[in-house]
């Protein structure tokens, strides 16, 4: 399985890299979109202090460190089924699925290589944190941080494998995708606390991985939260993702034997 | 080698958005695609399937490979069967795509070789290997250049070679020579022929509309028509068949597939 892994992730280098211009263009969009939330917290961030003081970080340091992690959570939400359409359409998809590997192995490869562009998207925000911004991350608590950054990934992907079978099915129109991709961001704590919300859409959050997921990391990262003192929203992201992955993998396969019996495996 | 038992598929033409937004989920009529196909083809034998467009040949050939379920029969390809040894027939079987498509056009031919040869389970001193045995025996000097780069013949190329990465013992091929220029179409049908079948002695099962293509290297014949299999045998009993004692493989062909058209 390994060495299947690797060939897909040698393949997507190897395109990947072949558009030159695009690692460039990527580092300049995070940093104008840093820029952006720079100056928005310069113009309101006195506003939400109060809904940030027990992650004790002003809005900027805040939602720079959610829009990083949002890559992660991107990887396990978007990656597959977003991986699968682009097979679909380029027409690679019937030559991979002709070939004996088994569904779990091309599953992850289309995953690991999103996981390596997010680490280093990762790494762009949190360079421009430290050096271009002065935001400390000294209180940093590795362990759990990466115990958060793990659940989170296998929890979204449990979604993200979902939002792929419907793609296998439908092609367009993943509902799946549109209600994450509508409400996460609006709901989920990513570009302002949950706690600015009304005590009813704070009550839909709950039902969310991802605002455990952004509050755990915020804690983790700026307060150097124990795994213990997270045990709350750990336990959430694990229930997540026990309930989400054998679910979605089971509905994968589903939808790819039904796929198979319409005869639309590649048809887009 | 191949044993297909009562094989028949039916597509299903998607909802309207009327039938949708009135709540009539009821299926709509189905069109059958392969109705009750049943054959058995030894090993080293060439088999071409022949019939007009839309007689089910590309279904026959994708269910063959399980990229496509049947809705009734079984299929069994070196004694394993499609419902439970999925892998096991990928692995001995290589079905080629002539689908341009289906590469990665930023990839050179080499690196697109390689990508799907790891996806066979083999090592890299094999891919390496087979890789260039592959390049000689197509005599291609091109596979350092980027795929978008190839012509039309060059890809053809590329697609075989994929095809015969893993070195299966069946072969399927959709219209091998489709869209080639007819030198390249003769080149690849003689490569087809001697290196393929009489060399190696692979199970070749291919369609065609090209009844001298078919007549060139196939040991039997399969006609079909709107699904069904009209024939199937060598040419003689084809022939017998149909009291046709000198008839040639097109007009035998004419005779089946008007017939049911008449029908």
């Amino acid at each position: 399985m390994f060495n299947r892994i690797f060939a897909f992730l040698k393949k997507d280098f190897l395109i990947e890299s072949s558009y030159k211009l695009a690692f460039i263009f990527n580092f300049f969009g995070v940093l104008f979109s840093v820029l952006a939330y720079f100056f928005i917290d310069r113009l309101f961030g006195n506003k939400i202090i109060s809904h940030l003081q027990e992650f004790g970080v002003n809005y900027f340091a805040y939602v720079l460190l959610s829009m990083a992690f949002f890559s992660y959570i991107g990887v396990g939400l978007g990656s597959f089924a977003n991986r699968i359409r682009s097979e679909q359409v380029q027409g690679t998809l019937e030559a991979i699925m002709l070939t004996p590997t088994k569904i779990t192995a091309i599953l992850l490869s289309l995953a690991f290589w999103n996981l390596i562009l997010a680490t280093l998207d990762l790494i762009i925000y949190i360079s421009l944190g430290i050096f271009m911004f002065g935001i400390d991350f000294t209180k940093i608590n590795i362990l759990s941080t990466l115990v958060i950054l793990l659940l989170t990934i296998t929890s979204f992907s449990g979604l993200g494998i979902l939002s792929a079978g419907f793609i296998l099915v439908f092609k367009r129109g993943n509902p799946v995708s549109w209600i994450i991709n509508g409400l996460e961001g609006l709901i989920g704590g990513v570009y302002f606390p949950v706690s600015v919300l009304p005590a009813w859409l704070q009550f839909l959050a709950t039902f969310f991985p991802v605002t455990y997921a952004i509050r755990a990391i915020q804690l983790a990262v700026y307060r150097g939260y124990s795994v213990m003192q997270l045990a709350k929203e750990i336990t959430f992201l694990v229930f997540f993702s026990l309930f989400l992955l054998p679910l979605s993998l089971a509905f994968f396969k589903y939808a790819l034997k039904k796929a198979k019996i319409n005869g639309s495996l590649t048809q887009y | 080698m191949v044993k297909l038992e009562n094989i028949t598929k039916d597509f299903f033409p998607p909802l309207s958005y009327y039938d949708l937004l009135s709540l009539r989920w009821k299926r709509n009529e189905p069109t059958r695609a392969l109705d009750n196909v049943s054959f058995s083809l030894p090993k080293g034998k060439v088999l071409a399937v022949l019939g007009p467009n839309g007689a089910g040949k590309t279904t026959l050939l994708k269910i063959i490979s399980t990229l496509i379920l049947p809705d009734r029969g079984r299929v069994s390809v070196n004694g394993y069967t499609s419902a439970s040894d999925d892998e096991k027939i990928k692995s001995s079987l290589g079905m080629v795509i002539d689908e341009e498509r289906s590469f990665y056009w930023r990839l050179t031919g080499r690196q697109n070789l390689e990508f799907f040869a790891s996806l066979y389970g083999m090592n890299n001193i094999t891919i390496k290997t087979r890789i260039n045995v592959l390049l000689d025996l197509f005599k291609v000097d091109y596979d350092d250049k980027r795929f978008d780069s190839y012509s039309t013949g060059m890809k053809k190329h590329f697609a075989l070679m994929r095809g015969l990465l893993h070195d299966p013992e069946l072969l399927l091929f959709d219209e091998p020579t489709k869209s080639l220029d007819f030198a390249a179409a003769s080149s690849l049908r003689d490569f087809i022929k001697a290196t393929l079948v009489k060399k190696q002695g692979k199970t070749i099962i291919f369609t065609t509309h090209q009844m001298d293509e078919a007549l060139d290297f196939a040991d039997l014949y399969m006609i079909l028509n709107k699904g069904k299999m009209k024939a199937f045998g060598t040419l003689d009993e084809l022939r017998k068949k149909l009291n046709h004692p000198d008839g040639t493989i097109g007009q035998i062909f004419l005779k089946l597939t008007q017939e049911n058209n008449n029908v």
